[in-house]
């Protein structure tokens, strides 16, 4: 995403230290790393700190946010997302999976690839074009990321809404906000049901443990 | 880019104000803010205050760095100009031609392609945008004053001895004494471009800017 503002502190470092170290042992060909976590969890921070980490041992890895694959535009994702009840559509099925595959595909094929890259400071999606020929390594961050097929590593930030800033955020608004507090209560629990497909957890302190 | 990070506290915002009120008045359609000054001076931070600022206004604002436009990669870069010597460093660095592009495409409420560093890769991808909607294009970059189509020109001053500071600890380069020379040069040429602007601000690299 353009215009996003990570803040990367010592916990995602450390955090990302350990990770690299597992990644390493674990080394494969094209490797894809997704890491899942609530709103506010850190993955970014992490996906950040991890494809930088890769650097220096010569792996190129590139960070890829696929909270920038909703199907359905920011603008009216709210309107769609209240037509339809947030029950019923809230969740990984929000994701553009075909655009998603298709990256990953041309990732693994080493070749030119397209997709979407939210502008948050224009609130507009751009297309961002990479060419995935001398990249070793993806690191995909997202909600649902760790539901993709294909993963080769999956982390999962433990960390709830009710943790993380979101929520008091969220709650610091106006009433109008039940609507945002009700999309978090929704997305909490599908991000929880993917915590079985984690190999790699980290905790609510940051602290990393393998399955 | 993809992947900057930076910090915004109240001096970047408290300055995003000062210009939103002096352009005020002034502001057009299809308005161009170049913002230059000093590595490490604080360009892009400022860049994203104002976009703030003026998305408050009801104004649109797309951020073009210029750093994504030099002619040759990051990755060819330092070999290059240690090939050439540092008397190549400097505005002919940009490719002004993609720039004046897409300055072009932005005036025409046009869909845009240009380049994009991912600074953690450090290779160039591309980004297609549209312009069609955007009411102001802010284009910050050591040289982005010189941009003759700018309607509005923003100076951030820093002394030599601060960039330098703001280099180590911005932790985006290690501090070789090559890389000293560049900073030197570019700081003598980039001093040069000061005059033309509409606005100065003096930010220290204080070192909380730096704490994340």
């Amino acid at each position: 995403m353009l215009g996003d503002v990570l803040l990367i502190a010592d916990k995602h470092r450390e955090a990302g230290e350990v990770i690299i170290d597992f990644i390493l042992k674990n080394r494969k060909p094209k490797m894809i790393v997704a890491i899942s976590g609530e709103s506010g969890s850190g993955k970014s921070e992490l996906a950040h700190v991890i494809a930088k980490g890769m650097r220096k041992h010569g792996i190129f890895a590139k960070p890829v946010h696929i909270d920038n694959y909703y199907r359905i535009h920011p603008h009216e994702r709210t309107e769609w997302r209240k037509q339809h009840g947030i029950e019923n559509v809230v969740g990984p099925g929000e994701y553009d999976w075909d655009t998603i595959m298709r990256n990953i595909r041309e990732f693994r094929e080493g070749s030119l690839s397209t997709g979407p890259c939210v502008d948050l400071v224009t609130e507009q999606i751009d297309q961002l074009t990479t060419d995935y020929k001398d990249i070793d390594m993806l690191v995909i961050d997202g909600l649902y990321a760790i539901k993709t097929e294909g993963t080769d590593l999956n982390v999962f930030i433990e960390l709830t809404y009710h943790e993380t800033k979101k929520a008091q955020l969220v709650r610091g608004k106006e009433p109008q906000n039940e609507y945002r507090m009700q999309v978090l209560e929704k997305e909490h629990q599908e991000v929880q049901a993917l915590k079985p497909k984690a190999q790699v957890l980290v905790g609510m302190d940051y602290a990393v443990r393998m399955v | 880019m993809l992947n900057d990070k930076f910090t915004v506290t109240t001096k970047h915002t408290s300055a995003a104000q000062v210009i939103v009120d002096e352009v005020r008045a002034l502001i057009s359609p299809k308005f161009i803010i170049a913002i230059g000054g000093e590595v490490g001076s604080g360009k892009s931070t400022l860049s994203y205050a104002l976009a703030m600022k003026l998305k408050k206004q009801n104004l649109r604002s797309k951020i073009i760095d210029l750093d994504d436009f030099y002619t040759i990669p990051p990755l060819e870069r330092k070999e290059w100009r240690r090939s050439k010597g540092i008397e190549c460093i400097g505005p002919d660095e940009y490719d002004w031609d993609k720039i004046n592009r897409v300055v072009d495409d932005f005036m025409q409420d046009k869909e845009s392609t240009m380049p994009c560093v991912d600074l953690i890769t450090d290779y160039v991808d591309t980004i297609t945008t549209d312009f069609a909607g955007v009411d102001v294009m802010i284009i910050n970059g050591l040289y982005a004053t010189k941009l003759k189509q700018a309607h509005f020109r923003v100076f951030i001053e820093l002394t030599y001895d601060e960039t330098v500071g703001a280099q180590i600890f911005g932790g985006k380069e290690e501090m070789t004494p090559f890389r000293k020379q560049i900073l030197e040069r570019e700081h003598q040429i980039v001093q040069n471009l000061k005059k033309g602007s509409n606005l100065f601000f003096d930010f220290d690299a204080s070192l909380d800017k730096y704490h994340l």
